[in-house]
Parts: C-alpha cells; structure tokens; sequence
C-alpha cells in the first residue's frame, strides 16, 4: 500500500478538505490522518476553519433593485445597439407614398396594410415606446391641458393630433412628445395609468385599415383610423386596461 | 430584423446570466467592501457581459460572469484604492491583468497579525489582500471547483491551491490565536 509522509499529507491538505483529490489519494490520506498524531489535529483544525466561514460570514444577495435596475439598463442597451437603418428601411415614405398614389389614383380604392408591414410598424413603436419609458424623454410638452398640448404639435408636424382629456375615465394626461421614426417626426401623446404609460402614436391613416389587436413581446397595441389619421396605442397596461383606455378615447373623439 | 434578434439576445442573456447575480454581487461586494460600489461594479459589469454576449459559449455561465465581474472590481480598485492592488509576497506573478505590476509586496500573514483588533472571520477576511480574499469567497461561499476557481481567477490551478493555502493559514493564525480555535 501507498505510504506518505506527513509532508506529503501537509501539501495535499487543502486539497483533501475541498475534495479535489482523486479517489486513490483521498484513501491515502483518510489513513494517514486516522493514524497521524500531528496531521490529523492540522486537518481538523482547517475543518474548523472552513466551518466557521460557513456558519458566521454573511451571505451577500443582490438588492431587488439592482436587479430591476439591471434588466431596464440591458433592454436599454439592447434597444439602442440595434442600428436604426437596419430595423426599417423607408417604411413610413414608403407606405405614406402607396397610401398616396392609391388615394390620388383611384379615390375610393382601399388599402390595406400588410402583415409584414404592419409588423415593422408594430416593432418600430414598441421600440418608441421603450425608449419614452427608458430614457429621460417622455414627453416634450408636460401637460394634464389638451388645450396647451394641441397646439404644441402645430408647425412641428403635419399631423394634427386629437387631443383628448380622459381623467375622470382613469387615464390622465401626461403630455405630448415629437419622436422621430424613420427620420420623419411622429406625434406622440402619453397617458397613464397608475404606474403604467400609454403612448398613442399618431400616422397617417391606412385607409380601410381594420382595427387591430396586437401583441408583440408583451406588448400590447391596438389601431384604428380617425378620418386620416391612423392612430396607434401601446401600452405594458393589461389588454382590458387598453381596451377601456381605448373605447374612452374614441367615446371622447367621436370617432 | 435587428431589432427582434437584439431583443432575442436580451432575453437569452436574462436567461442563462442573471440567475449568478447574486454571485456575481457577493463577490463584488467582498472585493469592493461596501454596497453602494458593489452595485455600480455589478451594474457595469453585466453591461460588459452582455456586449460580449456573442463570445459566451454554452458552459459554466456563472463562472463567465464572476470573471468578468472580477475584472470589473480590479478596474475599480485600480481606480479607487490603488494601495489594495499589491502583489503576494513571495508569489512573483503580477496576475492582475491589465495593470502594470504593483511595487508594493505584501505579507498577508503579517497584515493579519498586526490587526489585533480583528476577531471576527468575515472582518479578517475582509482585511485579507484582494488575490487572497477572493479565493476564500470563490471557495468556501460560492463553492466554486479550484478548475472554476483558476477560470475566474485567470491563474493556473497551482496557484489556486498555494493562495487558498496560504489565506487559510493566515486566517487561522489570526482566529486561533484569539481564543476561538
Ligand atoms: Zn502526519
């Protein structure tokens, strides 16, 4: 049988206790320090050691907000690092001019959006709406006042969106903001409820266009026309709390 | 389209990384001694992470953060207690990547003696110097394997087992000799 002497034992030591040593060499060791009047004291003593760390060293948990904070800076950073150019080229000029040509070209013909298009547009206004939530850019204008958040959209966009005032149906007024889309600037207006923010991005309209439930990524989205505006809501709010978020608004449009 | 396959890669990430944050933040909070710093390290460090997504393979997730978190708390004892960042006496590998070998040496059995005030285990480590104190919280708190242990470490497995060996030893020196043991 293999025999070690104690300084041999003493190098493996550390190694024993953390059970790092193959199986052959384990079994060496176990006898030696059954046997050994000075090695034996020595393990145990690490033992001890190790023992005392486990039962008195404080045992360190990432805060809660840490961690929220951590996944808001990855969503924040995945969203940017996606480069702009890549994610939609030309849809708005694109789809806009279709819409015009079918509109001048033959006034009563309908358009429907595409699948396809209507899921970039889907993915280009969640990306707008994350970055409202994420950056320091919620709004432009901050305002509950319809009458003060209206007319800051005059002469900055050709769309003039419907301004509606929905507090006493749970969804006040947040403000306004301009965000770009596509190099061309898209109004935006923001309600909340409670913590949640709803934007509604205002288009041109698609017309004929259906209204539409979507979810993408969790988020919720709905669409429909006013006159020729088509306009969209997004939201992290529940599908019921968007839906009622959107029947108030076009209670309150007449639309 | 970029956007979605970003998004993708976000909840990949989410998946296999973040369930080491509390790893990932016991080591940073051991190698920066408080918790405001270990937050900003961790929050930093998992940004890293994630922009060097691409280059984790599948494997051992956990250990692939703590690397990258240990860099992180080097850089900012570089930054900010620059006196910490002292070689092992005796050891003569400068092993902090990334920064010029420091001139200082240290003889962590002496430092440990010389605070006599110390009794308690997690205060004598806290005073250990970083490149022993981490083998401690990687091994007897995190339970990491020496090979986990020397990927985090970026050190040979050697010179794992002769720094576990030597804190130990100045650890127990210092709680022995204060009645405990
Ligand atoms: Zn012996």
């Amino acid at each position: 049988m293999w025999v070690m002497r104690c300084e041999e034992v003493r190098a493996r030591l550390d190694a024993y206790i953390d059970r790092e040593l193959p199986e052959t060499e384990r079994a060496v060791l176990r006898e030696h320090l059954a046997g050994c009047a000075e090695c034996g004291p020595e393990a145990a003593a690490l033992e001890r050691l190790r023992d005392g760390i486990r039962g008195s060293v404080p045992v360190y948990q990432a805060p809660a907000a840490l961690r929220r904070q951590i996944r808001l800076a990855l969503r924040r950073e995945a969203v940017a690092s996606a480069p702009t150019a890549a994610r939609a080229p030309g849809w708005l000029a694109y789809a806009a001019s279709l819409l015009l040509a079918v509109a001048v070209g033959s006034g009563g013909t309908f358009m429907l959006l595409g699948e396809r298009q209507e899921d970039r547009i889907a993915s280009e206004l969640i990306d707008s709406h994350l970055r409202s939530l994420l950056g320091t850019h919620l709004t432009d204008v901050a305002s509950s006042d319809q009458h003060t958040v209206k007319p800051w959209f005059a002469g900055r966009s050709d769309l003039s969106p419907p301004v509606v005032d929905l507090r006493s149906d749970g969804f006040p007024l947040i403000g306004g903001r301009l965000d770009l889309i596509d190099g061309k600037p898209v109004p935006a207006l923001v309600y909340k409820r409670r913590e949640h923010v709803i934007n509604v991005f205002v288009l041109p309209a698609t017309k004929g266009g259906l209204d539409r439930a979507l979810i993408r990524h969790g988020y919720n989205l709905r669409h429909w026309d006013e006159g020729d505006l088509g306009l969209w809501a997004v939201s992290d709010a529940s599908t019921d709390e968007l839906d009622e978020f959107v029947r108030a608004f076009r209670a309150a449009t007449g639309s | 389209m970029a956007w979605i396959a970003q998004r993708r890669r976000q909840t990949r990430f989410e998946t296999v990384v973040l369930p080491h944050l509390d790893a990932a933040y016991a080591l940073a909070r051991w190698l920066t001694r408080n918790e405001a710093d270990a937050a900003d390290v961790v929050q930093e460090a998992c940004l890293r992470a994630f922009r060097y997504f691409d280059s984790y393979r599948e494997g051992d997730a956990k250990s692939w953060l703590l690397r990258i978190v240990r860099r992180a708390c080097y850089d900012w004892l570089g930054r900010n207690r620059p006196a910490e960042l002292v070689s092992l006496a005796s050891e003569g590998d400068p092993d902090i990547p990334g920064h010029d070998p420091p001139a200082a040496t240290i003889d962590a059995d002496a430092l440990l003696q010389s605070r006599s005030d110390l009794q308690r285990l997690d205060r004598l480590i806290e005073e250990l110097p970083p490149p022993l104190r981490e083998v401690i919280v990687l091994r007897e708190l995190h339970e990491l394997e020496y090979r986990q242990i020397a990927e985090v470490t970026g050190v040979p497995i050697g010179t794992v087992m002769s720094r576990l060996h030597r804190a130990r030893a100045a650890l127990r020196r210092a709680w022995d000799g204060k009645g405990c043991g």
